[in-house]
């Protein structure tokens, strides 16, 4: 019984709790990192896909994944 | 931090079972979309090929044309089951004789199996046998055959679908609608407006989250739907009926193409990921910036 958790401390250090910062880059929304990490996967994965289909036949796909990186590092750090 | 450590105790099933069942998976296929990989073929064994099997995607036409089947089956599905559903919640809103036989008897095909709904459409449908064709004719002198006509299989596709679905959709915003308070539709009277600018202004901001929630998880269904459509149409005539789910299940079912079948169902991931996180920008996170603090 020495283990019990006291509801009102648990309550109290659950509103301490603050949410991850949020902001506004030069994404059209207001953003968390994860957010932004997530958007930066979904474009890398998009522009992979397209420099696939229409690219890759005169341009390497290395180019593809260091542009797809950049772009990456940008939304994250910016958007 | 003793709490903390209780918090993650109580998460911890949670997380186990999200992991075993979500995540490990999910990262076997990820792997698996890496390799060429056919254990019924010349060499069963798994061979690491890059990213060839997502370059082979890119132009696989039978793909490129499945997904834009797909998504003009989701849209319509999807439109017209939350406006059924809309329009038949507000009506189990109102007193009537039976409301509460009708609405068991209108919530009955959630409890059907969709290989089950597939089936009996199918039976339905079938020229010579099926009732829907039987009564076409007679009436309308109109020759249904799902097997040749490609616009009436899409259509009676997504039909199938409405049939199937609606009854979900129209609980929900039952559920929506019962727990929304009066005063703001008293207060709305009082100021004079009518019922499509209560339903504007008034209904439609407050159900909103349902709606959302409803949009999602239908959508989502439909973007993987398969055992009815198979069962109806087998994904024909020729192609047109054929969309994602069926178009994985035959290149990893019937042609044992696992490593190219896993890509392709992780293209289907990212694509149903990809709607969803714009329709919640387009409809809650743009909205919510636009509200002042």
């Amino acid at each position: 019984m020495e283990h019990m958790v006291d509801l009102d401390e648990v309550d109290d250090e659950a509103s301490t709790i603050v949410a991850s910062p949020q902001r506004t880059g030069f994404l059209p929304i207001v953003t968390n990192w994860f957010d932004r990490v997530f958007v930066g996967i979904y474009l890398f994965v998009a522009l992979e896909l397209f420099w696939m289909r229409f690219l890759e036949q005169s341009i390497p796909l290395s180019v593809c994944h260091v542009l797809a990186i950049v772009l990456g590092v940008l939304i994250v750090w910016r958007g | 931090m003793r709490s903390n450590r209780v918090g993650w105790l109580m998460l911890a099933p949670t997380i186990a079972i999200l992991g075993i069942f979500g995540i490990v998976p999910f990262l076997y296929v990820l792997y698996v979309a890496f390799h060429q990989w056919n254990p019924f073929g010349a060499n069963p064994h798994m061979i690491y090929n890059g990213a060839d099997n997502f370059r082979r995607l890119v132009f696989d036409n039978e793909f490129l044309t499945s997904i834009a089947f797909t998504l003009k089956f989701a849209f319509f599905a999807v439109v017209s089951e939350v406006i059924l559903g809309y329009l038949l919640a507000q009506l189990f809103m109102r007193e009537f004789p039976g409301r509460g036989l009708f609405r068991t008897i209108h919530t009955l095909p959630l409890i059907v199996a969709p290989i089950v709904v597939g089936s009996v459409w199918r039976l339905m449908t079938t020229p010579s046998i099926g009732i829907i064709p039987y009564l076409l004719k007679s009436w309308f002198g109109y020759d249904l055959n799902i097997g040749r006509d490609a616009t009436m299989a899409f259509a009676l596709t997504v039909i199938m679908d409405i049939w199937h679905w609606t009854p979900l959709v129209t609980l929900t915003l039952l559920a929506a609608l019962v727990s929304l308070p009066k005063e703001p539709f008293e207060q709305a009277q009082i100021d004079g407006a009518n019922r499509w600018q209560i339903f504007w202004h008034v209904t439609l901001p407050m159900i909103r989250p349902a709606i959302l929630a409803t949009v999602f998880i239908r959508l989502m269904d439909a973007l993987r739907t398969v055992d009815e459509v198979w069962m109806l149409t087998g994904g024909g005539p020729g192609a047109a009926t054929r969309y994602l789910g069926l178009h994985i299940w035959k290149i990893v079912f019937p042609k044992t193409d696992y490593g190219y079948g896993s890509a392709t169902s992780i293209i289907v991931l990212y694509l149903t990921l990809v709607m969803c996180w714009l329709l919640y920008v387009a409809l809650v996170a743009r909205r919510d910036q636009k509200r002042p603090s």
